[in-house]
């Protein structure tokens, strides 16, 4: 040790000590590598009316499904299945192409089959939906 | 240089830092890039299939409904009335934070809707409902 610092001063070591820095940063990184979650999730965004719109949604311009609480669907008066879903809306766009989607569920009805049926009404072309629920 | 080489006697035996440093802030950065802090539901939930699904990458909000109705947040169980209070307690700290609701395949419509309405009483208007976009 002596003898180093007898030297040292002819050696051209002008150099930082990095080593506090060092041990700052990884204790940084081991923060963030602890608090990094990695979850994605992937969703459809479906509206929620709000009192106003209520009303107006509920005439003849939108397409209105109905979900029941043992699962059925009915659109336009008929009990349909959920993979024809998407053919009725497409059949119902086209005579209303700007007619957005109301689904109105009842309060028990799976949510498997609610996100179904907005699977579909996507699939037929339509991405305004509107859902409600009924007693 | 030269003189450094030709002095064998002076004790220049510790390991070169740099490259490992310059490696570690790399990943300092990297980690605090892809860190978003989501609040995760604490749930495993059925997700329904939808193919139509979009990635939500800004949803860090995820409030889990199981099959029986009970509604699952920060890893806390938690009652529908107090989501409310919890949802505008956590978008006071990050203003542009957007909710996803994971719920059960099998799980009421109905208590979709009423979480979906107390999110939009505290103050966040895109909501979206969890769907697995593989498919089924």
């Amino acid at each position: 040790m002596r003898k180093r610092r007898h030297n040292e001063p002819t050696e051209s070591s002008t150099g930082i000590d990095l080593a506090p820095m060092l041990d700052f940063v990884t204790n940084l990184l081991i923060f963030f590598i602890i608090t990094a979650v990695f979850v994605k999730e992937s969703g459809l965004t479906v509206n929620r009316p709000t009192s106003f719109e209520q009303e107006s949604k509920d005439d003849a311009k939108s397409i209105q499904i109905q979900i029941l609480d043992n699962g059925e669907i009915w659109v336009d008066n008929r009990a349909v299945d959920a993979r024809a879903v998407r053919a009725n809306v497409e059949r119902l766009s086209a005579v209303n192409p700007d007619a957005g989607v109301l689904i109105l569920a009842q309060d028990k009805a799976p949510t498997g089959t609610l996100v179904e049926v907005v699977d579909q009404v996507h699939l037929g072309g339509i991405y305004n939906i509107t859902f409600s629920t009924t007693q | 240089m030269k003189s450094r080489r030709h002095a064998p006697e002076s004790e220049e035996t510790g390991i070169d830092l740099s490259p490992m440093l310059d490696f570690t802030v790399n990943l300092l950065i990297f980690f605090i890039i892809t860190t978003s802090f989501i609040k995760e539901a604490g749930v495993t939930v059925f997700k329904p299939p939808a193919v139509t699904a979009v990635n939500k990458p800004s949803g860090n909000l995820l409030i889990a409904i199981r099959e029986n109705g009970d509604i699952w947040m920060d890893r806390r169980r938690i009652d529908l009335r107090d989501v409310r209070t919890q949802i505008e307690r956590l978008h006071i700290e990050r203003p542009d934070d957007t909710v996803v609701i994971i719920a059960d395949k099998a799980s009421n419509a109905g208590a979709v809707a009423k979480v979906m309405d107390e999110v939009r009483l505290a103050g966040i208007t895109d909501v979206s409902i969890a769907a697995n976009p593989n498919g089924s």
